[in-house]
């Protein structure tokens, strides 16, 4: 396969099985995957199509049965743990469904934690630009539970944001919100991605923010239906 | 069709799901009942091994100083029911050898009228007792000791002072009988033993006839009722009968232990083991609730969905009851095997090393020996208490847990994003690292943190105290009394007022100047002695008024002094009156240092002595008036003046009667063979070597001092559950949230920081505590040790070790089992955590 320079995250034969013989679940079966630095990319499928699994695998939560990831052109699967979790601090941005914001700690520790992990000082314009953005303002201070769905997820994405990763993996991030909620949320998502110039990857059940990026992945059984791959190809021919 | 039991069903597969904290919760349930049934045991065992060594001393009690016609009338009063008189006939003269030759006959023993052996008789292996005046028996050891082969009809000639007095007179013995055999340590010196040996009535009767003898006996009595009358009741009954004879209550010697044990069985013991058995539970409960509440609170979605399905509440509270009654199902029996099957074998351990400990073969060293085999360990009483305490505890822990998930409700629950006080925001920190995250985590739930710090505090507290006790508890404590400074002391043996052997008496001795220069700077010469020191001397004082104190010491009472610097540790235990050592000068006051004494004399403050003093042949005129009582830890005569009215005295001799060296440890045995050889040279020479004063110390205290480390053992494996179960509670019910941290970036050795950080305040807390409110309360418990005179308690000695042990095991161990349930975490992957409880 050629190589190319901007190719931020690619998948080659991947798979994740689950279980033996007769009730062996393929979560994601033979996955080959190629996503440009900068680019949005969606991912849907019905339940159980191996959205998720293949998002984790990406991000380096969960590991493979056969078949490689490759960010920035290196296979994870040859990572220490202490390399693996730098990759995360440094390259990747989660936003969980769920939010799962930490809930001992304030909007704001949220938000700078993947750079207290790292060491890195906190450039405090920079993280009050994304909170201004993301209109968290007047929040700052307050813990996880006193925040609503909404401002909650805009709390994990100023999160993902923050350490200015390359790669913004999200996971149904408006999955537990309402649409007029979901819609603002993934409109921000999409807006900070673009000013901060990060690749995003989001999947999701909701046609309307699978239209919103500029690729969709199509997954069925674990195997990709469609990829888009026209707009790749035309790229590649560029 | 087959009904089942859908609650018991869903609390066996709540069980099968949550497999760690199933074993973590029957592991406590298991110790508990193990402990009780651990401690049940050992009251078992120890109220047995007692009864069976008080059955062989089973004497009601003694009563001194008799007449013959009052040992007539015992023999006949309606209250006894055995009765042998034992005479003291003579003292045996044989260098430093402390003995006697005695006599007991059996009055009466109505318990034999059968013709089986009286309890009350000399036991005899072989042989019988003396009869004719040339007869003897005692113990094979005995007959070695003074040169004789132990065989019978073997002869042996002893030297004795009939009364202790008069002259000593010589005679050739066959021996008749002999008693069993007993092993003395080679390292005990005699002067620290008392030999015995019985000689015929027949004996005594010539002696007395010649007018060389005035018996004296004392007799050993049973009353009748010991098996119907309570402990006051006997004794009552027992003072009744030296009240019919006419006997003062002095002369009357009650044997407390066996009464104790035979009217009261295992009282004293049953109340120790069961404030130990309350406290295990309290200590239990804590731990198994603990386990049970954190088990509610990461399971309150679980609970509400339970609920949103139709769940009652009493169906909730079943479904807890039923995970309890099964865990206990397995753990409890299995705590009553392990807790039955530890002390079978700890309990021979702790009398083995109670043995190997001390040095001294006694009568009750042998007869621990004899019945360590054939205790009675087993009591089924004591396994339906601990079950029964062990459930009772299970379900007290449950009832608040309970109480808690019967309040959850449906929509609460399946809300539920535990959040742990009301608290809307928190001031925070601008940067977040590693340190910020753990203290964040322990300030969230700061009850939460305060009580489990306190609760492991708890235990520690307890550990920390009995340790101060344990630590005081010291063999050289005891040894100290002995030896007061330096590790050996060579004292003068000397007589205060022997008609006969005048030479032997103190006044005399003195004018011998055995401790001269000379011998002190030969002492100093021997390789490895650092420093020769003489104690306070001693001089010995008369009166001419009537004094009942002067009387008891044949009018020749030991005076001796205290320095200035004595004056605080003297004021510090001071009873009554008060030390100002200027005016004591002043005044030639006196400081009595006894208080059993100075009741025991009827003394009383403002009392006036007029006293002659022995300075060897010359006599000083001195007055002197009593006007403080104390009771120091130290080593003082009985009556002390200053130091200045001493040195005021101008005395001729030289009146040190002890002498103390310090010697390098290098050279102790040398140093110590040396000595021996010194001391057997002059036979008013006494050594005592530290070695020796403390294996008779460790005889004293270690069979209690065992038993008390296994408590403190248990005490322990108690605290250390609960830091397992919190460090447990802490990882397992927050290992989605750390699932989200390592997601965001946190590596394993940041999460090990983190964890181990939370651990240290926990570690931290509990140490404070255990130090501040442990040694607060280890130091009351040694002042209540102390006031009771338990086992000879007498300075405080901080538990520096156990503390040192203490830190350590916890910091290792909390350290250890961090790493340990990490890593057992870590065998899922990330996504499995970050996805769990969802």
């Amino acid at each position: 396969m050629k190589k190319h320079s901007d190719i931020i995250l690619k998948t080659e034969d991947l798979c994740k099985y689950y279980g033996t013989g007769d009730n062996q679940v393929k979560a994601v079966d033979h996955v080959n995957l190629e996503i440009r630095q900068g680019e949005f990319v969606s991912i849907i499928g019905k339940s159980g199509s191996g959205k998720s699994t293949l998002l984790h695998m990406l991000g380096g939560l969960d590991t493979p049965t056969s078949g490689h990831v490759f960010i920035d052109g290196e296979n994870i699967a040859s990572f220490k743990e202490a390399k693996l979790s730098q990759i995360r601090r440094r390259k990747i941005g989660f936003i969980f469904q769920a939010y799962n914001l930490i809930p001992s700690l304030n909007v704001w520790e949220n938000i700078v934690l993947p750079l207290g992990l790292d060491s890195k000082p906190v450039d405090e314009s920079f993280i009050h630009d994304i909170i201004q953005t993301l209109g968290l303002s007047g929040k700052i201070k307050n813990l996880p539970n006193t925040l609503s769905g909404g401002q909650q997820q805009r709390c994990a994405i100023a999160r993902a944001i923050a350490a200015k990763p390359s790669i913004i993996l999200a996971d149904e991030p408006t999955g537990n919100l309402d649409t007029r909620t979901g819609d603002e949320t993934m409109a921000l998502l999409k807006a900070s991605a673009a000013k901060y110039g990060q690749t995003l990857v989001v999947i999701t059940h909701n046609e309307e923010v699978a239209q919103m990026a500029g690729r969709t992945i199509i997954l069925a059984d674990g195997r990709i239906l469609s990829s888009g791959e026209s707009e790749v190809a035309s790229d590649e021919e560029n | 069709m087959k009904k089942t039991n859908t609650v018991r069903s869903l609390a066996l597969s709540k069980l099968r799901y949550n497999k760690s904290r199933t074993i973590l919760t029957a592991t406590a349930i298991m110790l508990t009942t193990m402990l009780l049934m651990t401690i049940g045991t050992v009251g078992v065992a120890l109220a047995d091994m007692n009864r069976q060594i008080y059955a062989e001393s089973d004497y009601h009690t003694n009563f001194n100083g008799l007449t013959a016609d009052q040992v007539n009338i015992l023999s006949k009063h309606i209250n006894v029911e055995a009765m042998s008189a034992t005479e003291t006939f003579a003292d045996i003269s044989n260098g430093k050898m402390n003995g006697v030759l005695s006599c007991r006959e059996i009055i009466k023993d109505a318990r034999t009228t059968d013709g089986s052996d009286s309890s009350l008789a000399v036991h005899l292996e072989s042989g019988h007792y003396p009869e004719t005046e040339e007869e003897i028996c005692s113990s094979p050891v005995f007959f070695r000791r003074v040169g004789a082969e132990p065989v019978i009809g073997g002869k042996v000639t002893l030297s004795f002072r009939i009364n202790g007095k008069g002259e000593i007179l010589t005679k050739e013995f066959t021996i008749c009988g002999l008693e069993p055999d007993v092993e003395i340590s080679e390292d005990i010196d005699d002067s620290r033993l008392m030999w015995a040996a019985h000689v015929s009535k027949a004996l005594l009767d010539r002696y007395e006839a010649d007018g060389l003898y005035e018996p004296a006996p004392f007799a050993t009595l049973r009353v009748y009722g010991e098996d119907d009358l309570t402990f006051d009741e006997m004794t009552d009954r027992i003072n009744t009968v030296a009240a019919d004879i006419g006997l003062g209550e002095g002369d009357v010697h009650i044997n407390k232990a066996y009464l104790f044990t035979v009217t009261d069985p295992g009282t004293e013991t049953m109340a120790v083991i069961a404030i130990i058995g309350l406290i295990v539970v309290f200590f239990s409960a804590l731990v198994i609730y603990s386990i049970y509440y954190v088990g509610v609170i990461t399971d309150v979605q679980e609970i509400g969905k339970l609920k949103a399905l139709g769940a009652s509440g009493r169906q909730i509270a079943r479904l807890f009851y039923w995970q309890g009654a099964i865990v206990s199902a397995f753990a409890v029996p299995a705590g009553l095997l392990i807790g039955f099957l530890l002390p079978c074998f700890l309990f021979p351990l702790a009398l083995w090393l109670y043995q190997s400990g001390s040095a001294i073969s006694s009568y009750s060293r042998d007869a621990v020996e004899a019945v360590a085999g054939q205790i009675h360990m087993f009591s089924l009483p004591v396994l339906f208490i601990a079950a029964a305490a062990a459930l009772v505890t299970v379900a007290v822990s449950l009832r608040k847990p309970i109480r808690m998930a019967k309040k959850v409700s449906p929509v609460e629950a399946i809300r539920y994003q535990e959040s742990s006080s009301d608290r809307k925001s928190r001031k925070g920190h601008r940067e977040v690292n590693v340190a910020a995250l753990a203290f964040a985590n322990l300030t969230r739930n700061k009850r939460r943190t305060a009580v489990t710090i306190f609760t492991m505090g708890l235990s520690c507290v307890l550990f920390i105290c009995v340790s101060a006790v344990l630590s005081s508890l010291s063999a050289e404590d005891l040894a100290r009394r002995s030896i007061p400074r330096g590790d050996f002391r060579i004292a003068l043996d000397y007589a205060n007022h022997d008609k006969e052997y005048p030479e032997n008496n103190l006044d005399s001795l003195v004018q011998q100047a055995y401790f001269n220069e000379a011998f002190l700077e030969k002492l100093a010469s021997i390789e490895g002695v650092e420093s020769v020191e003489r104690a306070s001397g001693v001089i010995l004082s008369s009166t001419e008024i009537e004094s009942a104190m002067y009387e008891d010491y044949h009018n020749r009472l030991p005076l001796s002094y205290f320095t200035r610097e004595d004056v605080a540790e003297l004021s510090a235990y001071l009873e009554q009156g008060s030390i100002d050592y200027d005016r004591m000068t002043a005044n030639n006051e006196i400081v009595c240092t006894h208080v059993y004494s100075f009741e025991q004399y009827g003394l009383s403050m403002g009392d006036t002595f007029p006293l002659t003093l022995h300075d060897g042949s010359r006599e000083i005129p001195l007055t002197v008036t009593l006007t403080a009582l104390t009771q120091p830890d130290s080593n003082f005569s009985f009556l002390i003046m200053t130091e200045d009215t001493w040195n005021s005295l101008g005395l001729t001799c030289d009146p040190t009667t002890d002498i103390y060296l310090h010697v390098d440890d290098a050279h102790y045995d040398s140093v110590k063979e040396t000595l021996l050889e010194l001391v057997s040279e002059n036979e008013h020479f006494t050594l005592y070597a530290m070695d020796v004063e403390i294996k008779i110390g460790n005889s004293g205290i270690g069979l209690t001092k065992n038993p008390l480390y296994l408590l403190l053992i248990l005490i322990a494996v108690i605290g250390f559950i609960n830091l397992i179960n919190t460090m447990i509670t802490s990882i397992v019910t927050r290992k989605k949230e750390l699932g989200i941290l390592q997601a965001l970036g946190l590596s394993d050795r940041q999460l090990v920081h983190m964890l181990s950080g939370e651990g240290l305040v926990f570690t931290a807390g509990t140490l404070l505590i255990s130090l501040t409110l442990g040694n607060a309360a280890g130091y009351l418990l040694f002042l209540w040790a102390k006031k009771e005179h338990f086992m000879s308690i007498s300075r405080y000695h901080y538990p520096l070790w156990e503390t040192v042990g203490l830190a350590l095991v916890l910091l290792i161990g909390q350290t250890a089992i961090t790493l340990f349930i990490h890593k057992k975490v870590k065998k899922e992957s990330l996504i499995e955590r970050i996805r769990n409880q969802e």
